[in-house]
């Protein structure tokens, strides 16, 4: 006898309802705002087919205010498993039709076992948000389901990469959970995150804000650095999030997906040459060197719009995933300051839990000074940086471009803080200090007592310059692996890459060191 | 010397003690005694309340129209005219700072109704350079 047909109903007639979520109406009126379901998001972001649901049949347990009995299908979220690129990653997302893809107790143990499994399993998890917020009626177990996802946040933080995409509301409480996660990509429309709204903001300080003043991608993009990527719709929000995994290893045990080649290609590029200025004082667009650096120009910037005056973001370089750090010289002339601190330090410290390679490329005259800058704590901030280098210990490598002055020298990767090695180019300046300001320390009584103190200041000043404006010197004192030509840079860093990928290094066991947070 | 007396099988001694070191009455002079209360020690601040240091003074703000300078540092040139008419994006200025010339590119178009640096002036960051209406 096979299978009694009733069964065979039942179950498409559940599917059915919950397939449906909200209802076909709910879903009808998010199409004609031009949105997707939950449950197709879910379906647009994975390869075709290969999406395994994780809990479909879930409902609220709610009895309270009216609750008994009431269908919320999925509770409110949609979980499971599909592939990209080929590797099973792990997504949810909240189905802002049920309930207004409120957060009760079974959507957040969903949203745990999902994570459970996935931190098991060793693969990435895509979180959609788009929630009003905790279920009131469930009242303090919606707050411990919260509380519950946080804590699985943190546990999987450093072990698989957690990506955050924010398409709808994401208020109070719930912000902390994305933040927690390594990347957060939020969409440029439709789309808040806050903590207190405006309202709120209102009532307790009289302040009046709106929520494009701080709650909107482009505050959080620009301003207050919460969010990474900005994407024009929820469709360019999956397809950031897949080209970010294209980067990215399942978990810390493996290597990143790295597309070896036989063997490398070492040719020169006269245009790198070219793009050099002539006067040290001009500024050379570093996204530039960037674009010619690595694989097709293919480079994706993470921070774009947050802290312009250094840039980070991940390419292959024959092949070899990387991780890019860049002074950006055309922005607050490419110094470092507690933004741009925080921004790479956080970057650096991602790359290194998932051995991804570090590429420096420096071009610092240094810290930005100011008064905003110390009362902001930049000594704190820029700690950040020697910190996160430091503490790395997957390849690092080091190209001095130009200006390398100073305690940023330091904080952008040099020998002393762990570098494997360190090119520069003909053009890098390795100073302490700039010429004007060193001279009038190291000659003060000389220039002083000088019959024409302008001629002697200039004159040190020109000494001071030929000794520190080249390489050579820090050269001499095998602080640099070898002076190249811009032109080599791409096969150097290539073939160094190569020669360090196989890095194993080990550092005396511990709970975590205290980085200056 | 203390005078002691002392029954031994309901017979009463009296006997003379001479105490040779009275390492007790030291003892019990140092303890105090069990019953007094324990007063909690005031205990100094390790740290002394400080005063919080002044706010800086508000920078000098742009009006509308106004184009700033990016950071503090040194007018190289100003590289528009009172009356020029510039495009979007087009370089009106250059900022000489950290050994570095920062261009400073028109945020919007316009006519330049205003220049307020020289060239070799010092600028903060935020000061206008010049307006553009």
């Amino acid at each position: 006898m096979p299978i009694a047909k009733e069964l065979l109903d039942q179950l498409a007639a559940y599917r059915e309802t919950a397939l449906l979520g909200g209802g076909q109406d709910k879903i009808e009126a998010r199409h004609q705002k031009g949105l997707m379901s939950a449950r197709e998001r879910l379906l647009a972001f994975f390869e075709p087919g290969t999406f395994m649901e994780i809990g479909m049949h879930a409902q609220q347990q709610c009895v309270d205010f009216g609750m008994a009995g009431k269908s919320m299908p999925g509770d409110g979220v949609v979980t499971g498993v599909g592939y990209v690129d080929g590797r099973p990653v792990a997504a949810y997302s909240q189905d802002f039709t049920v309930g207004g893809g409120a957060v009760g107790r079974i959507h957040a143990k969903k949203i745990c076992d999902l994570m459970e499994y996935a931190q098991q399993a060793g693969m990435p998890v895509v979180g959609i948000n788009d929630s009003g917020g905790a279920r009131i009626q469930e009242g303090d177990e919606s707050l411990s389901g919260y509380g519950q996802v946080f804590f699985k946040n943190v546990l999987l933080s450093g072990v698989v990469p957690q990506i955050s995409i924010i398409a709808g509301p994401c208020a109070g409480g719930a912000a902390y959970s994305p933040a927690l996660t390594d990347f957060l990509i939020m969409t440029r429309n439709n789309a808040n995150m806050f903590i207190c709204g405006p309202e709120v903001i209102k009532a307790a300080t009289g302040q009046t804000a709106s929520l494009d003043q701080f709650a909107t991608a482009a505050a959080h993009a620009s301003v207050s650095g919460n969010v990474h990527f900005i994407a024009e719709d929820e469709h360019h929000a999956l397809e950031i999030a897949r080209k970010l995994h294209s980067f990215l290893p399942s978990n810390n045990v493996m290597d990143p997906p790295h597309q070896l080649t036989g063997g490398l290609t070492i040719s020169s590029d006269p245009g790198m040459n070219e793009l050099v200025p002539d006067n040290p004082k001009a500024p050379l667009d570093v996204l530039q060197v960037i674009a010619r650096l690595v694989d097709g120009g293919d480079f994706l910037e993470v921070h774009q719009e947050f802290a312009k005056n250094i840039v980070v973001g991940f390419a292959r370089i024959e092949g070899m995933v990387v991780g890019i750090i860049a002074n950006q010289p055309t922005v607050k002339a490419g110094t470092l300051d507690i933004d741009a601190s925080d921004k790479s330090s956080r970057f650096i410290r991602f790359c290194n839990i998932f051995n991804i390679p570090l590429v420096t490329l420096v071009d610092v005259p240094g810290f930005m000074p100011g008064l905003a800058q110390e009362r902001g704590g930049i000594i704190r901030h820029g700690a950040k940086m020697l910190f996160a280098y430091a503490a790395a210990t997957v390849p690092k490598i080091t190209v001095v471009l130009r200006k390398a002055y100073g305690g940023a020298y330091l904080a952008m990767c040099s020998r002393d803080m762990g570098a494997d090695l360190v090119f520069a180019w003909p053009t890098a300046e390795i100073a302490v200090m700039g010429a004007e300001g060193a001279v009038k320390i190291l000659y003060k009584r000389e220039i002083a007592a000088a019959e024409d103190p302008k001629a002697a200041d200039a004159a040190f000043a020109k000494d001071y310059r030929e000794k520190f404006a080249s390489p050579y010197r820090a050269a001499g004192k095998a602080m640099i692996t070898d002076v190249i030509e811009p032109a080599q840079t791409r096969s150097v860093v290539a073939m160094a890459l190569r020669n360090t990928l196989s890095k194993r290094e080990t550092r005396p066991p511990k709970k975590h060191g205290n980085i200056p947070l | 010397m203390k005078k002691l007396r002392v029954t031994v099988e309901g017979k009463t001694y009296e006997v003379l003690v001479e105490v040779m070191e009275d390492s007790s009455a030291s003892l019990s002079a140092a303890r105090p005694p069990a019953s007094a209360s324990i007063a909690p020690r005031p205990v100094a601040p390790v740290t002394a309340p400080v005063a919080a240091a002044p706010a800086p003074a508000a920078a000098a703000s742009a009006g509308p129209g106004d184009v700033p300078s990016p950071l503090a540092g040194k007018v190289v040139s100003i590289d528009v005219k009172v009356g020029d008419t510039v495009a979007e994006g087009a370089q009106v200025a250059t900022v000489e700072a950290m050994k570095m010339n920062t261009y400073i590119y028109a945020p919007k178009a316009g006519k330049v109704s205003a220049i307020h640096a020289n060239p070799g002036d010092g600028i903060e960051e935020g000061a206008p350079l010049l307006t553009i209406a």
